[in-house]
C-alpha cells in the first residue's frame, strides 16, 4: 500500500493562513460540502433539522449550515467533517432529493476581523461587485471575483467566507491576499 | 448596468450572459405538419427593434437562472425582469393567446 499524504487545496500539509492588521485569512480545509436539489413537486427537506433558507440566505447551527444556491437548490456545509462521507449523511436526511458530493469541487476561505464589521465591509467593496452593506450576516450569494465564480457567505458581521473552484484555489488565495494586504497598507 | 433579479434584487449585468430575443421560448412543435415552415422564422428571423425588447439573460455567475429582461435598446434602460420559468408557465396556461404575454 503506497504511503499517501493528504494535501489541502493549496497543496500543503496544513491549511494556509495569513494575518494582516485586523483581518485574518484562513484556508478552511475541513469544510464538507454537499448540494441538495429538489425534484419536481418534492417537499422541502430539513437536513440535520436546518430550516433551509430562501433566496440569498444562509443559516447554521450545531456544526452544520446551509445556503441557497438557486430555486430549489441548497449547499449544505459540514464544519470539521471534510474527512467523512458527508454526502451520504445529507442524503439520508433528505429523502427523495438529489444530493451531490461537493467537498472536492470547492476550496473554502474564511476571513475574520478582530475589529468588528468595518474591515470586512471595506474588503468586500474591493473584492466583489455586490452591495456589502446589504449582504448582512446570514446572507450568501454567488458572484464573480476576478473572473472566477465564487460563493460569498456572510457568516457573522465580522466574518465572511469565500467558496470557489478548488482548481482555482491558488488564484482565489492570491486575490484575497493582495486585497487584504493593500487594504492594510492603505490604512497604515 | 444593473438587472433587477426577481429573487436576488439588483445585480451587476457583468454576472449575466446574454442569449437573445425572448421569442426563443416559443419553440414551435417539431412534430407538426408545417414544422419546416414554422422553424425557419423561429431559428433565423429576428425583430431588431429600436425601443422595447424582451430578451433572455442567464445569471451565469449567480443562481444560474434564466431571466426574461425587458430593455430599451435605445437608452439601455431596464424596465423589468422575471424568471423565464414563470413566463413559460404563463404561456402554457394561456397557450391560445400565443404571444409572449
Amino acid at each position: 500500500m503506497p504511503d499517501l499524504e493528504p494535501i489541502t487545496a493549496l497543496g500543503s500539509n496544513a491549511p494556509r493562513s495569513l494575518s494582516s492588521g485586523s483581518l485574518t485569512l484562513e484556508e478552511n480545509a475541513a469544510l464538507a460540502l454537499a448540494s441538495v436539489s429538489l425534484r419536481r413537486n418534492a417537499p422541502k427537506p430539513s437536513p440535520f433539522g436546518l430550516d433551509l433558507p430562501g433566496p440569498g440566505g444562509w443559516t447554521g447551527s450545531q456544526g452544520v449550515s446551509a445556503f441557497w444556491t438557486g430555486p430549489g437548490q441548497w449547499m449544505i456545509e459540514g464544519h470539521h467533517r471534510a474527512d467523512s462521507d458527508f454526502a451520504v449523511e445529507v442524503a439520508t436526511s433528505c429523502p427523495g432529493c438529489s444530493v451531490t458530493e461537493q467537498t472536492d469541487g470547492f476550496a473554502a476561505f474564511e476571513i475574520r476581523s478582530s475589529m468588528g464589521e468595518k474591515p470586512i465591509l471595506r474588503l468586500m467593496e474591493k473584492l466583489v461587485n455586490i452591495d456589502a452593506s446589504r449582504l448582512s450576516a446570514g446572507s450568501a450569494t454567488r458572484t464573480g471575483l476576478e473572473h472566477m465564480s465564487v460563493f460569498v457567505i456572510r457568516r457573522a458581521p465580522d466574518r465572511v467566507a469565500v467558496l470557489g473552484m478548488r482548481s482555482a484555489a491558488g488564484s482565489i488565495w492570491h486575490a484575497l491576499e493582495v486585497a487584504i494586504l493593500r487594504l492594510n497598507a492603505a490604512a497604515a | 448596468m444593473l438587472i433587477p433579479h426577481p429573487l436576488l434584487g439588483l445585480r451587476d449585468a457583468q454576472e449575466f450572459s446574454y442569449l437573445g430575443d425572448a421569442s426563443l421560448l416559443l419553440r414551435p412543435d417539431g412534430m407538426a405538419e408545417n414544422a419546416a415552415e414554422t422553424f425557419f422564422p423561429y431559428v433565423y428571423l429576428r425583430e431588431n427593434p429600436a425601443g422595447l425588447h424582451r430578451e433572455l439573460w442567464f445569471h451565469e455567475q449567480g443562481d444560474r437562472s434564466w431571466l426574461v429582461v425587458t430593455r430599451n435598446t435605445v437608452t439601455h434602460e431596464i424596465l423589468g425582469a422575471e424568471l423565464a420559468g414563470d413566463v413559460v408557465a404563463r404561456n402554457r396556461a394561456s397557450r391560445d393567446g400565443g404571444d409572449l404575454a
